[in-house]
């Protein structure tokens, strides 16, 4: 049975995978068509990184606090962390993007489209970033706690030396793929006309009709993004299973 | 030192881990062990004693002066004292010349230079000096073991708190590390400690506590407590860790 499923599994992958490579092979490209374009797509691709680049260390920052107040001691910024993390993980990011552009920023006089679409996506990512960091702190065991007490570390001291460093060893392979989602998210930021690369890329497209002309090159420039962050999340995640 | 126990109780959720416990060694005592069968309630009454929880109810009187029960001041407490866990609980992250000094630099407020400096002097004494820059996961149980003895001991502790030292090590382990205890002993080191190696307790504590269930069922001076069991529970107790 195991035999058999694994094997239809193997046929339907590999007959996707010929019909995906026919497709895109069997196109008869014309590169001509989007010659004028190529300096719009990558202006896109620069905008994607600096929008993802921006986001990250924000998203950085407001893990962090997030992260503090899912720690507290006290129960207010513990609810509101909480209630933050939660509002964000159960709604989608497309809606976040149009109630942070058309009613936030609308409402707050914000018009900058690229600003406003880095604040979002930071506070999307942040939440996600802060489940990460929190699990990390926690999975620091407690006996860890209890020696730091023993020699007579304050609390903020046993966070500063021992549990933070442990923690961020233990985070950032996950963190990494983060950043990853952070720069594909980034994508939906087209609906509130954000010039970033798939927008540009859609353009081109509607622009020029050579949909693969166009859409080809934004795959590659996506993966030449992500695949060097995916390589080192999976280095960091070796490098942290040898020490252990 | 002296130490007067009165109706001290601890609790986790259904488990009463220490049962009103009393008890009153006014002699000035260098070494007390505390001996009993798993599940007693020794690593309890140990961290109790040594200021790492608050007890439900009851008191501790150590050399006359109450264990304090508000925070800062029982981190001074501590922090003048030294304690040693049957885990090694030693800082993965940090080499082991870094777990000796860290706390001399970051509780005691040494020099970096001072702070190695004492911490090769040790390692020295301890036979530890070719693995100060190792990590403790490249030690073996008996090198941690040793190496958290040396961060226990590096401030000059009054008292050394050892909850049972050696029940995680080889025998040959085991003989290394009992051979160092015995050597701090030998020094004048004072030392409260919880063990299962009823030689060296008879041999080397002046007073004995036999906790079973919680609760102090028989102490006194060692040399009377294992020549003259009182108890049917020590005799049991005694007899069968003593017939292998
Ligand atoms: N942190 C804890 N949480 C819950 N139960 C505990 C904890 N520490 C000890 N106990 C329980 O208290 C009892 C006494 O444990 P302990 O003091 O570790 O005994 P001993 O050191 O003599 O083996 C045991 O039943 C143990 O399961
Ligand atoms: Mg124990």
């Amino acid at each position: 049975m195991k035999k058999f499923v694994s094997l239809f599994v193997s046929v339907v992958l590999s007959v996707t995978f010929c019909f995906i490579v026919w497709v895109v092979l069997g196109h008869d490209y014309q590169w001509e068509l989007i010659q004028p374009y190529w300096g719009n797509l990558f202006s896109g691709w620069l905008t994607t990184l600096g929008v993802s680049v921006a986001a990250l260390l924000l998203s950085v920052v407001i893990a962090f606090v997030l992260t503090a107040g899912q720690l507290s001691d006290y129960r207010v910024p513990r609810f509101l962390s909480r209630i933050y993390v939660e509002f964000i993980r159960g709604t989608p990011l497309l809606a976040q993007i149009l109630i942070g552009y058309y009613m936030i920023a609308d409402f707050i006089g914000w018009d900058s489209r690229f600003g406003v679409g880095v604040v979002i996506l930071s506070g999307f990512s942040g939440a996600y970033l802060a489940e990460i960091f929190r699990g990390g702190v926690e999975s620091v065991s407690s006996s860890q706690w209890l020696s730091a007490r023993a020699i007579g570390l304050t609390e903020g001291q046993t966070y500063r030396h021992i549990i933070v460093p442990q923690a961020v060893r233990r985070v950032l392979p996950a963190s990494a793929g983060q950043f990853a989602n952070l720069i594909k998210d980034s994508s939906l930021l087209f609906v509130i006309s954000v010039h970033e690369f798939t927008m540009q890329a859609r353009e081109v497209n509607s622009n020029t009709y050579a949909a693969f002309e166009a859409y080809i090159p934004m795959i590659l420039g996506y993966l030449l993004l992500t695949f060097p962050i995916s390589m080192l999340s999976r280095f960091l995640e070796k490098r942290y299973h040898y020490e252990h | 030192m002296s130490i007067e126990i009165s109706q001290l109780s601890k609790r986790y959720g259904a488990t009463l881990a220490v049962d009103s416990v009393s008890v009153n060694f006014y002699e000035d005592d260098q070494v007390v062990a505390l001996i009993g069968p798993s599940g007693g309630g020794k690593s309890t009454l140990l961290r109790l004693l040594g200021g790492l929880e608050s007890p439900d109810s009851g008191k501790v009187i150590l050399d006359g002066s109450a264990v304090p029960a508000e925070e800062e001041a029982l981190r001074q407490f501590r922090m003048g004292n030294g304690f040693l866990f049957q885990s090694f609980n030693l800082f993965p992250h940090l080499s082991a010349i870094e777990n000796i000094s860290l706390p001399l630099v970051k509780v005691h407020g040494w020099a970096e230079n001072d702070a190695t400096d004492r911490a090769k002097e040790i390692a020295d004494r301890f036979g530890l000096v070719e693995h100060l820059e190792k990590s403790p996961g490249q030690l073996s149980g008996g090198q941690q073991q040793r190496i958290a003895l040396a961060r226990a001991v590096a401030h000059k502790p009054g008292l050394l708190f050892l909850d049972e030292p050696t029940s995680a090590l080889d025998p040959e382990m085991k003989a290394e590390v009992l051979d160092l205890i015995e050597e701090l002993r030998l020094s004048g080191q004072r030392i409260v400690l919880s063990t299962h190696e009823m030689g060296f307790a008879k041999r080397s504590s002046d007073k004995v506590l036999f906790l079973s269930g919680g609760r102090n069922l028989e102490s006194g001076q060692s040399a009377a407590v294992f020549e003259n069991p009182q108890s049917k529970e020590l005799r049991d107790f005694l007899a069968k860790v003593m017939k292998w």
